[in-house]
């Protein structure tokens, strides 16, 4: 992203008040110093950050990725061609938002890049003259001779000499709390890369497990009935729910079995806050439900159907179609579809607690619903991101950056020899109070030593 | 059902009230020992306020449901009041302006006084539903809710910046802006690390550490007011009113994170606040 040889500025990217960025008045403009200027500055960095935050409310205020009844019975079909033109039913996966991101990182590197470390030719500190420093709202003078007291006092807390010539010297405070900036900067666009690895290979997806379940192979998100392996086999051992006395869920817990070449490789309990870390996979407790279990005997034999699923037998075909926990206070129903003697497609209620209703004849076979089991089922995450470990490492970057930006003081004490006297001068930029404090020291130190 | 931490919570929220008329008595006589008095108070009543915190926290492991009280919007509002009062102690060297310290307690007052009055809040300890049962809790609305109160300090220093009074305890401009500033460095490192701990937790409980939930949403643009706040003051040398107003726009966005969020727009955030 940072160009490798610093390249020579035009004008605009001196956009700072205090530029020190010195005057290349380049007579030729070339594209590429051109594009330099643009995307070094200041005001495409307001503009860019304004544009994310004000089109990141308008996320917040159109429901994301609902279904396209949803938007259909809101908005006027106007608005609806607006929104699916510029996807604002996904903005932020839209291309626009994501390559403002891009342009705001771009903006972010070259500003860091030309702010902080673009070798200054020729720049060297200077001392400020007499003028300037009694100036200061820190500042005395001193007795020529004290010089001798006055340097170990200040190197104390400012350790490093950053001038040193006849006409006086430059202390500086944690000199590398100047870094702090420049590191939140980087470790923005550390984390903004991070994140962009996981857009580009990252994948999500849902894997459902009944008890006793083995699946290879989960539901890609957003790619309708798409599957994708694993690369190894879970099995659901178990799956619980418990509760607070007062009813509400207190842990939801599925117990996994990771199976590779026919042999457990690891059990894990999966509970919300406590996925399941294998291979780079990782498995979150997302949902569960409840699934319906019809026990039928059919002609005397047991056949256990969930919703939806087909059974066929010498010609006699039915599906249990409908379920309902309650059908009049009756209690629990199904609803079966068959098929009769005549090839005509049928329907029939069975329910499992009234006598009357628990069998039934259909197209000459005898069923009986035994029973309905509420069968649990649970709902797991699978995510692959790669970028996670980048994002993890700006975020700790990032803390590093915050503390040295806004929790180290620094700041510069001055020191000009006049003729016949010295005068001290101490400035800090971000902590002026608690600089303050360390430069009284320094005073309260030659008090000590000068009357005067 | 009352419980003793409700009493003494009760009580600090009929301490910041005190507090509050101490500051109107001390406008009205301006004995430097009223000025006193008021910082004892609030010390007493900061002491009071986590022993309130403390024992509602006793009482849910009483319940056989122990956990921080961080979890709900009672519990929440009574953190944020605590915060605020913490952030006036904390910032005492340069809050020597009784009308900062006025407005703050005047914050700090109303939320612990909407935690225990208003009837949509409820005031019974639940227990933590499994998507909260994380260590990150803590930290995370620690982090968050020290952020929104410096930024409450923050606000009131932006709005009295724009009262054209001339009047003898209102403090000069330089000295709310350095105020207003200072709270600032405090807020916005405490939000990126409120940002940070909740990205990090979302990892581990919703699979994503960014899942562009409306509150994550919020407080990055609440995140990207501050920045931009920042940039205009030590990039492009901004001062006063435009650097105050900006201050405010903050401000409004913090709250909207904080409670438009919750009240007018649905997410993954809608169990807490």
């Amino acid at each position: 992203m940072l160009p490798k040889e610093p390249l020579p500025l035009q004008n605009a990217t001196n956009a700072t008040r205090n530029s020190d960025i010195e005057d290349n008045s380049i007579k030729e403009k070339n594209t590429i110093n051109r594009l330099f200027g643009f995307f070094g500055s200041v005001k495409l960095t307001v503009f860019i950050l304004s544009f994310i935050a004000i089109t990141s409310v308008l996320g917040t205020l159109i429901k994301q990725n609902a279904p396209a009844e949803e938007y259909l019975s809101t908005y006027s079909e106007t608005i609806i061609r607006i929104i699916v033109l510029f996807k604002l039913y996904d903005i932020y996966h839209a291309p626009w938002f994501i390559g403002a991101v891009v342009v705001f990182a771009i903006n972010l590197g070259v500003c860091t890049f030309t702010r902080f470390f673009r070798k200054k030719k020729g720049a060297s500190f200077s001392l400020p003259d007499e003028k300037t420093l009694s100036n200061m709202e820190l500042s005395f003078t001193l007795n020529k001779d004290l010089e001798g007291v006055l340097l170990p006092l200040i190197k104390k807390s400012f350790k490093k000499k950053i001038y040193d010539s006849d006409d006086g010297l430059i202390y500086e405070k944690n000199p590398f709390s100047k870094y702090g900036v420049p590191l939140i900067h980087i470790s923005i666009i550390v984390i903004l890369i991070g994140s962009l690895v996981g857009l580009i290979w990252g994948y999500k997806g849902f894997v459902v497990l009944h008890k006793g379940d083995i699946k290879e192979k989960f539901l890609l998100r957003g790619e309708g009935t798409k599957e994708m392996g694993l690369g190894f086999a879970i099995r659901c051992k178990d799956f619980n729910i418990s509760y607070y006395p007062n009813g509400s869920p207190k842990d939801y817990v599925t117990t996994v079995e990771v199976i590779e070449k026919g042999r457990v490789i690891l059990e894990k309990d999966i509970r919300v806050n406590n996925p399941l870390n294998y291979k780079g996979l990782h498995l979150y407790q997302s949902s569960y439900g409840v699934s319906p279990l019809f026990m039928f005997k059919i002609d005397g034999k047991e056949v256990n159907l969930k919703e939806h699923d087909e059974y066929e037998t010498q010609g006699f075909i039915m599906i249990p179609i409908r379920f309902d926990a309650s059908i009049h206070n009756f209690g629990p129903g199904v609803q079966v579809a068959y098929l009769d003697n005549n090839g005509e497609p049928k329907t029939a209620w069975f329910l499992r607690d009234i006598p009357k209703m628990k069998q039934r004849n259909l197209a000459g076979k005898t069923v009986m619903l035994e029973d309905i089991k509420e069968d649990l089922w649970t709902g797991l995450e699978v995510t692959y991101d790669p970028g996670v470990s980048i994002v993890w490492t700006g975020f700790a970057l990032l803390l590093l950056g915050l503390y040295i930006n806004f929790f180290v003081i620094s700041g510069r004490v001055y020191i000009r020899r006049l003729p016949d006297a010295l005068i001290v001068a101490g400035i800090s930029i971000k902590h002026k109070e608690r600089f303050r404090i360390a430069f009284e020291k320094i005073m309260r130190g030659l008090n000590g030593t000068d009357p005067s | 059902m009352e419980l003793i931490h409700h009493k003494i919570l009760g009580l600090a929220t009929i301490i910041y009230v005190i507090i509050l008329l101490l500051h109107f008595i001390y406008f009205a006589f301006k004995k430097e020992v009223i000025f006193k008095t008021i910082w004892w108070v609030i010390y007493i009543n900061f002491i009071l306020h986590t022993a309130g915190i403390i024992f509602r926290w006793i009482d849910s492991y009483r319940l056989d449901i122990g956990h921080a009280p961080l979890s709900n919007l009672y519990e929440s509002l009574i953190f944020f009041s605590w915060c605020i009062c913490l952030m006036i102690i904390l910032m005492k060297k340069r809050l020597t302006y009784p009308i900062i310290t006025m407005f703050s307690i005047i914050g700090a007052l109303f939320f612990i006084a909407y935690a225990s009055l208003s009837p949509g809040v409820d005031k019974g300890i639940q227990p933590l539903i499994p998507a909260l049962q994380s260590n990150w809790l803590h930290i995370h609305v620690i982090t968050c809710f020290i952020s929104y109160a410096a930024f409450v300090i923050s606000f009131i220093c932006s709005i009295l910046y724009f009262v054209r009074v001339d009047w003898s305890i209102m403090p000069d401009k330089d000295t709310l802006e350095e105020i207003n500033y200072k709270s600032i460095m405090v807020g916005f490192p405490m939000l990126s690390a409120g940002i940070l701990t909740g990205a990090v937790w979302a990892h581990y409980a919703w699979g994503s550490y960014w899942s562009w939930d409306p509150k994550e949403t919020w407080s990055l643009i609440t995140w990207i007011v501050y920045a931009l706040l920042l940039h205009a003051r030590f990039v492009k040398g901004w001062r006063g009113n435009r650097l105050a107003l900006i201050s405010i726009i903050g401000f409004f966005s913090v709250m909207f994170t904080y409670f438009g969020v919750n009240f007018l727009l649905s997410g993954l955030h809608s169990y807490a606040v």
